[in-house]
């Protein structure tokens, strides 16, 4: 029979003896300071936060490794779990208090998921310090929107959250503008995927473009519901609308969504769509002869514009391509690099403590990369009172021929 | 082979295994109260790379629910593949009445609300804890009703059922006929700090909050031991190995079912407070049917119907779970220069596990003994066949 007591005495002497043995220095990167990623490498997104890992990790290599006087080191965390294939709460509670436990650590680049930030975000700002995210689009974060808001995520009463994309609200509402005014849609079906991002997105495209003067057909459709979107798409078809926004992702069961609106609706010439970067990035939505001529938003410059724009932004990916063997896996990729500057830039201006890199970016001097500096090719300042990006860049896409193609980019302020 | 054990032994069992878990508890809350903080950067790094009190404490929670979907499944033999529902009802409950998510009401009951958030409901956090054990408690009861009548295969699909429809309704419960009730995908968050008797358990107390799940867990442990023992758990049992036979010997089958399902829920109930109260908020897309299998898995691998082998069966899918398929893969990489990503083979060696487990030992790692009996059946049979030739043979 197993002996409960004698396996019990035998873990605590050896944990014992062991932390008798062990000696007192940090072998971990010596004084180096650290920089945490945190990201779900598991699941869906894996690809995506490997390729993030691998921008922010050769933007700082470029940089030789320091920042300003300071040794910089990364140090990667997951913030999901196989088990859900996604983005985990107790993972994410768990890194927080990991963030906050490496002492080496001055600053946390994520999280990829807003849910998870929102976790994150009020351990880090108790303990003061800073974290910067490329792909939380949840406007909530860092602006008044639900009850509460943003003010739960600061216990502290001070910022410690900033993110180098603009939230969904820029995205939601450019599109609403676009259908409304360009494409004179007055009827928009609008349709979530019961997900929190495209909840938010879905909200946000719904109130700019009631506001417009336009009619909203609310409903979503769920990655579950395996017998398909036709009834959905009929019921659309009786009120009215002439176009339908798609506010998810494509992960969610989008083939099938992308199927049915065609059947019931027609192709996207005769019936318009639109969707926001949720569905970018997708080999399998570009094969989709359904998918031609979607519209779509992406929060920030693509990487095909990035690539276009030249300079030291293209030059950047050609450097990630010849490192790596294939380009960044998504344009969020890309945003993490620019977070990882950001952190770099605050870092340099600190005195290397966790307090002196937040102040970097929330006290005196505002952090600022211009369109030379970030591989982005995108220039920004962030907002010292909020932590968002005082200027969005935001490029409309078309899917012609299997691609989706760059029509134009707008800079809003 | 004895087929039963005689009571003081199993008495003496239980004190050793409580005698194990508590030091066990005890030993983890001093090192990470005492011992880390001066020790060290390697030995902390150790620590808190294999055994991460933040790990830990979710592991008592995985505990809890296991204990509390063995009464169902271990003692009275109901399968059930939902339980992710009580967990998602007691989150809710945690999410409801301590925070300020209901921000027209202001009440506070002996509540801690955070500076500049006193709206909402602010309830102390053991009226949480009881009010989340009842209310998932008539839950059980409300789903025990329809499933009465029902057994294996179309239990199961009724539970399954269950399991997806209030996970569902959390999902989209952002507007019910005008109602914001759960906040859908956002999730709820800014959850109160714990305050006992003053004492406020603030977000890095961790060392307290690893021994406030473990007293959670060890009172299901306690509970579990006890209900097994007294006249309910021997009706659930009788239940479970026979049910005609019991009904037959006077075992009111409605009245015995109707009290797993409450109180097996009240298990999720509570360790979906306490679990809350970890994360700081409770969110709709943890609760999906992946949660109740490897809780079911948890219950059949430790030992159906045994408690601590429940706990075991917890304890071990935890750890590989949260921290040990990645510590593992870390220290097979690093010494043999591999890259290999072992977390994302999980559902592979769990997969593989399981097989093994109903290959080589159906009855768990710590089965009870009628299980153990009833799994080897065929082997006790033999025995005796053989037993009784070799007696002929002899005469």
């Amino acid at each position: 029979m197993i002996k409960p007591i004698k396996i019990g005495a035998l873990a605590i002497a050896g944990a014992l003896a062991l932390a008798a043995c062990s000696g007192g220095s940090d072998s971990a990167g010596g004084d180096a300071l650290v920089v945490g990623t945190d990201l779900p490498l598991q699941g869906a997104s894996a690809d995506a936060s490997k390729s993030t890992n691998e921008v922010a990790a050769l933007v700082l290599e470029q940089a030789g490794g320091k920042a300003g006087d300071f040794t910089v080191e990364i140090k990667e965390y997951d913030d999901s779990t196989a088990a859900k294939g996604a983005w985990d709460d107790a993972a994410c509670a768990k890194n927080a208090q990991d963030h906050v436990a490496n002492t080496a650590e001055v600053a946390v680049m994520g999280t990829y998921n807003s849910g998870c930030a929102k976790i994150i975000i009020p351990v880090l700002n108790q303990a003061g310090m800073l974290m910067i995210s490329h792909a939380n689009t949840y406007p909530g974060l860092t602006i008044e929107w639900d009850m509460g808001e943003p003010g739960l995520y600061y216990p502290s009463g001070a910022r410690n959250y900033a993110r180098v994309i603009a939230h969904d609200g820029f995205q939601g509402t450019a599109a609403a503008q676009f259908l409304f005014n360009e494409q004179g849609v007055k009827n928009l079906a609008v349709l979530d995927d019961t997900q929190a991002y495209g909840i938010g997105i879905s909200d946000a495209v719904q109130i700019e473009f009631e506001k417009l003067g336009g009619t909203v057909f609310r409903g979503s459709w769920d990655a579950k519901q395996t017998q398909g979107y036709t009834n959905t798409f009929e019921k659309i078809k009786a009120s009215g609308a002439t176009a339908v926004y798609y506010g998810g992702i494509f992960d969610n069961n989008g083939v099938q969504l992308v199927k049915d609106k065609t059947a019931v609706l027609g192709d996207n010439t005769a019936f318009l769509a639109m969707s926001p970067d949720g569905f970018s990035g997708y080999p399998t939505l570009r094969e989709m002869p359904e998918a031609e001529g979607l519209w779509m938003t992406f929060a920030g410059k693509s990487l095909d514009g990035i690539k276009k724009g030249g300079g030291a932004p293209a030059k950047f990916v050609e450097d990630y391509t010849a490192k790596y063997g294939n380009e960044p896996n998504s344009s969020y990729a890309m945003y993490g690099g620019v977070a990882m500057q950001v952190i770099l830039k605050a870092i340099a201006a600190s005195d290397g403590t966790r307090q002196g890199v937040l102040d970097a970016v929330f006290a005196g001097e505002q952090i600022c990369l211009t369109a030379e500096e970030s591989i982005s090719g995108m220039g920004f300042c962030l907002n010292q009172e909020t932590g968002d990006v005082d200027t969005v860049t935001m490029t409309l896409q078309q899917m012609t021929g299997g691609v989706e193609t760059d029509i134009k980019t707008l800079d809003i302020k | 082979m004895s087929n039963t054990a005689p009571a003081h032994t199993s008495v003496s069992g239980n004190r050793k295994w409580a005698i194990g878990f508590t030091s066990a508890v005890a030993f983890f809350f001093i090192l990470n109260k005492f011992i880390l903080p001066e020790a060290g950067s390697g030995v902390q790094k150790f620590f808190n790379a294999w055994f991460s009190l933040t790990s830990m404490a979710e592991i008592m929670i995985w505990i809890v629910m296991a204990l509390g979907l063995n009464i169902i499944v271990g003692y009275a033999g109901l399968l059930d593949l939902g339980y992710v529902a009580f967990w998602a009802l007691g989150g809710y409950i945690a999410g409801w009445l301590m925070s300020p998510f209901f921000s027209s009401l202001q009440i506070n009951f002996f509540g801690n609300p955070r500076p500049g958030l006193d709206f909402g409901i602010h309830f102390h956090v053991f009226l949480v804890l009881i009010l989340g054990g009842v209310f998932t408690a008539i839950w059980g009861v409300i789903i025990g009703g329809p499933t009465l009548r029902l057994k294996s295969d179309y239990l199961a699909l009724v539970t399954l059922g269950f399991g997806e429809i209030i996970p569902q309704f959390m999902l989209n419960g952002a507007d019910i006929a005008g109602h914001n009730v759960t906040n859908g995908a956002q999730g709820i968050g800014g959850l109160d700090d714990v305050n006992l008797f003053g004492y406020v358990i603030g977000t890095f107390a961790l060392p307290e909050k690893f021994l406030m799940v473990s007293v959670l867990a060890g009172a299901m442990i306690f509970f579990s031991i006890r209900l097994r023992d007294g006249r309910l758990g021997r009706a659930w049992l009788a239940i479970r190995e026979d049910e005609l036979a019991a009904s037959m010997m006077g075992v009111p089958l409605w009245r015995t079912k109707f009290a797993s399902y409450a109180i097996g829920a009240v298990g999720g109930g509570i360790g979906g407070v306490g679990f809350a109260i970890l994360v700081g908020g409770v969110y709709a897309d943890r609760f999906n049917f992946v949660i109740s299998i490897i809780i079911l898995a948890m219950v059949v691998m430790g030992g159906m119907g045994n408690v601590w082998g429940v706990v075991v069966g917890a304890v071990t899918l935890a750890w590989i779970n949260s921290i040990g398929l990645i510590q593992i893969g870390e220290l097979v990489n690093n010494s043999f220069g591999t890259n290999i990503n072992f977390p994302s083979y999980q559902f592979l060696l769990f997969g593989l596990l399981l097989v093994l487990m109903m290959l080589f030992r159906r009855e768990g790692f710590i089965p009870e003994a009628r299980i153990r009996m009833v799994m080897n059946e065929d082997k006790f049979e033999d025995e005796e066949v053989v037993s009784d030739e070799t007696k002929i043979g002899h005469h």
